[in-house]
């Protein structure tokens, strides 16, 4: 093992006695040749190990251990730094427009530390800077020039060649492609990805560009609020991420390939001067539970994975397994029975949202019915986060059920003609007896300011024949909302509504799902208003659920024969 | 800008500033002469002589552009007018006095950018030490000691007290030096105090202008990324802090040359030092207009150089300065 970073934390001296904890016992090691990405938000403390790596940190502030082929770096002296720094751990930094020294040639700088660590004469150190420079790209015109006559992209060639002159062991790069245009960051990934195939060197990517850190590393770990949150093979933690805070990250990324719009993780960062206590994560985690915001969870092995969760990751919050319904037509004979949903299989993950397509008839509202229990399945089991709810009873049916709402699809269906908006909010929270009254009414208040509706008090009085559709399908959703579900099932939400206020009613849902953490199934036949906010899309026929997949995959290569069909179907402008 | 744009540029800065002093006398109330000759005045010149060589030299019964085309000939021939006091060619005088103020200046200058370059560094290096701490104090006392003060106490020690050095004047009087050397000796002792007491008024504001610059480059990423590269300490304080520290420090030292002469003129009263700084002040208690109005001409034209020449090292120290920006 060449470099092996143990229980790393680096702090900085804030006012007085307390200090900023900028990484809080990072593990990590390299293998000669091996490659490595840490991938975090902006303040994760990625630049912070990049740093601690080279013992660029004022004296003092870097505890635990950074091995170098056995060799503690850690408490080493500025000399003897000196001889590490750029022999064998050399660094392409972040900010390529002020790294390099405005007042000397870019082949001068590049030659600096050939002459200083190698001890060549300034023409053969010149002459190696040229050798340098057409490894990645650069002519010698270049090396010429000031560091103000080159583009930004020619910066970071001129970077990497300074980097690599003294052939290091270890490179790390510190956000290579930030601030560079699409393509020159193409052009750089290549030559990086060509560089590193050469061999022998170890890799280390420090990247808020999940595509690049995919592009160049085997390995990747992902860091939050200067901890790691897990970490594995770089294929398989993109393809699957497991803990939640991946999960999001991943969700966040803009990416050719996906057609949904983007999604944020709700909630900032954590002021590294003042973490949460707990999980650093819970604040902004949809399924904390109460260790998390008690216990730091370890970083452990779960399958192949290293993962800090107390849960084990990403958690499943509703499965349906085998789920099966059939209509007998009245008084006719068995034959004449409607299978309507046949051996339905699906997942519902926390904090995910997930589109179940299918045309009309195809018995995807009464799988949604099933799930939310209120019509009962001839076979298989729905388990909401553990507990199978097909089989409980009673007051835990009742608790259970309210853990999921329906949004159904006609909002007439779903309140009473005769109940003002008040009564129609509040008739939850009556039936389950949540609260007193006063509670109640705070709570009907918050659910229609949540979804952006007046709560004036002759509003509050009006009927439901006295809103217009966009407003109804608010109050029904804001009657959802009440009883804090984990799950809201709606079922063709917008389609009686006009476009515009499609748009902002399903960008309203996205923005509720997002902000209170909850999953979200919707059922639509919609392909093309889906995908906008679907992570998952699962596609019914005829009963049976026959394809499934991430959304930008079902859209742009779907396998299903159906799942074409639909497609074609979809709305299209010219 | 190139130095060729550059060098236009001071050139018609320095027109402008000649035709200010051409036109300041005429815009004065009634005839900027007229006190001079006028008998009954308490100005009046009583040398005839002078009286004609005045009225001569500013014409004044010519039309303006006359007036105007005649001034800047005698300016381009060496004609600054004549001395009042001592009826003798201003222009003669400013070639008595200009170099004594050159040798001054510039020696405390070269004394005191030294040493401010040197501990400026030293001091941003390891800035928040208590050596820092302490010379940034002393720096900023220093920059706020009036220089008479610092001159007259400088006198009185090693002039007064110790005898160590001559108390005033440029050279012994009369002396006659058997070789150059004796003379550079002597010339030598008599500029100690002075231009000690002249780097002494200038070091405070260097130092702390060049600590600060330092500091600031220190902070930068390229030094991060230097140290980062693993280049020894040496190189790294004076090839790459200093080095474009240097940017600001030689662009105050061009804005403050006019500063420079108006200290020495402080100093070179104090010390009876024969040099332009004396000249302006002498000629100012007798009312000597022309001189005056030479002395002002000759120091601008030396401010306008030593600007000039700031900005042609600066135009070698950054290359981001330079035009073009052609690449190789």
């Amino acid at each position: 093992m060449m470099l092996m970073v143990q229980d790393l934390r680096v702090t900085f001296p804030l006012d007085g006695k307390t200090g900023l904890r900028a990484v809080d016992g990072v593990s990590f090691d390299l293998a000669p040749g091996a490659s490595l990405g840490i991938v975090g938000e902006t303040g994760a403390g990625k630049t912070t190990i990049a740093r601690a790596l080279l013992g660029l940190h004022p004296p003092g502030c870097v505890q635990g251990s950074i091995r170098l082929d056995g060799r503690e770096l850690v408490g080493l002296s500025e000399e003897a730094w000196r001889a590490i720094r750029w022999r064998r751990i050399a660094l392409v930094p972040q900010s390529v427009g002020t790294a390099l020294d405005p007042v000397y040639r870019v082949g001068d700088q590049i030659a600096e530390p050939l002459r200083y660590h190698l001890g060549l004469s300034p023409a053969e150190a010149w002459d190696r800077s040229l050798e340098l420079a057409r490894r990645v790209g650069l002519e010698p015109r270049h090396l010429r020039a000031y560091p103000h006559q080159l583009s930004g992209g020619e910066k970071q060639r001129a970077l990497l060649a300074m980097a690599l002159s003294c052939a290091p062991d270890i490179l790390v790069l510190d956000e290579p492609t930030s601030g560079q245009d699409m393509l020159s960051r193409a052009r750089l990934l290549d030559l990086l990805d060509a560089l590193c195939r050469e061999g022998g060197m170890g890799l280390l990517v420090i990247s808020h560009d999940l595509a690049a850190v995919a592009r160049l590393t085997e390995r990747v770990a992902v860091l939050y609020a200067g901890q790691l949150v897990e970490v594995g093979p770089t294929a398989e933690v993109f393809q699957d991420p497991r803990h939640p805070y991946t999960w999001g990250l991943l969700h966040a990324y803009p990416d050719m390939s996906t057609a949904r719009d983007l999604r944020g993780i709700r909630g900032a960062p954590p002021d590294p001067a003042n973490p949460p206590p707990g999980c650093r994560f819970h604040p902004r985690c949809t399924q904390a539970i109460d260790r998390c915001r008690r216990e730091e969870p370890p970083l452990r092995e779960i399958g192949g994975r290293w993962i800090a969760c107390h849960l084990g990751g990403l958690q499943t919050l509703l499965r349906a397994e085998g789920l099966r319904k059939t209509f007998f037509v009245d008084g006719g004979e068995p034959e004449e029975r409607v299978e309507a949903v046949r051996e339905a299989t699906l997942d519902i993950r926390e904090g995910e949202v997930v589109a179940l397509v299918g045309e009309t008839g195809s018995g995807k509202t009464t799988l949604g019915q099933m799930l939310v229990g209120l019509l009962p399945p001839n076979g298989g089991r729905v388990v909401l986060e553990g507990r199978e709810l097909t089989a409980a009873k009673g007051k835990e049916r009742r608790a259970m059920m309210s853990r999921i709402q329906l949004i159904p699809q006609d909002p007439f269906d779903a309140v009473s003609p005769r109940l003002t908006v008040a009564e129609m909010v509040r008739e939850p929270l009556d039936i389950q007896a949540i609260g007193t009254p006063e509670e109640r009414e705070a709570k009907v208040r918050q659910a229609l300011q949540t979804v952006g509706l007046p709560t004036s008090s002759d509003f509050l009085a009006r009927r439901a024949h006295e809103l217009s559709g966009g407003q109804l399908q608010r109050v029904v959703l804001a009657r959802a909302l009440v009883l804090e579900p984990k799950l809201i099932v709606a079922d063709e939400p917008v389609s009686m509504l006009d476009p515009s206020e499609q748009a902002r009613v399903i960008n309203l849902l996205k923005e509720i799902q997002t902000e209170r953490g909850l999953a979200l199934l919707l059922i639509s036949h919609d392909l093309a208003l889906v995908r906008k906010i679907a992570d998952r899309i699962l596609v019914m026929h005829r009963g049976q659920i026959v394809e499934e997949g991430p959304g930008n995959r079902i859209v742009t290569r779907p396998e299903h024969e159906h799942t074409r069909v639909l497609l074609e179907a979809a709305p299209r402008l010219g | 800008m190139g130095v060729g744009r550059r060098a236009f540029v001071y050139l018609l800065t320095f027109w402008v500033i000649l035709t200010l002093n051409f036109l300041l006398p005429r815009l004065l109330p009634g005839d900027p002469l007229a006190a001079l000759l006028d008998p009954s005045s308490s100005d009046y010149v009583y040398d005839p002589q002078v009286r004609a060589a005045l009225a001569a030299y500013y014409g004044l019964d010519r039309p303006l552009p006359e007036q105007y085309g005649r001034y800047l000939l005698g300016i381009l021939t060496g004609d600054l007018g004549r001395s009042i006091r001592l009826n003798r060619p201003v222009a003669e005088l400013v070639v008595g006095h200009l170099p004594w103020t050159l040798l001054l200046v510039g020696t405390a200058l070269l004394f005191s950018s030294a040493l401010a370059l040197l501990a400026g560094t030293e001091s941003a290096w390891r800035r928040g030490s208590w050596a820092d701490r302490g010379l940034v104090s002393a720096s900023i006392l220093l920059a706020n000691v009036p220089v008479y003060f610092a001159g007259m106490m400088l006198l009185l020690l090693f002039g007064a007290r110790l005898r160590w050095l001559p108390l005033a004047g440029g050279r012994t009087p009369f002396a006659r030096y058997p070789s150059a050397l004796a003379a550079a000796l002597d010339i030598g002792r008599h500029l100690i105090l002075p231009a000690l007491t002249l780097t002494l008024a200038m070091l405070g504001a260097k130092f702390l202008l060049v600590r600060n610059a330092t500091v600031n480059v220190l902070g930068e990423d390229f030094m991060l990324v230097a140290r980062a590269k693993g280049l020894p300490e040496g190189r790294l304080k004076w090839g790459h802090a200093l080095r474009n520290a240097l940017l600001p420090f030689v662009a105050h030292l061009a804005a403050h040359a006019g500063m420079a002469v108006t200290g020495a003129v402080f100093i070179e009263t104090l010390f009876s030092y024969p040099g332009m700084g004396r000249l302006i002040f002498e000629s100012v208690t007798a009312r000597d207009y022309p001189v005056i109005q030479g002395a002002f001409l000759v120091v601008s034209a030396v401010v306008l150089t030593a600007n000039f020449l700031a900005d042609i090292i600066n135009l070698h120290l950054d290359p981001r300065l330079r035009e073009g920006g052609a690449v190789g």
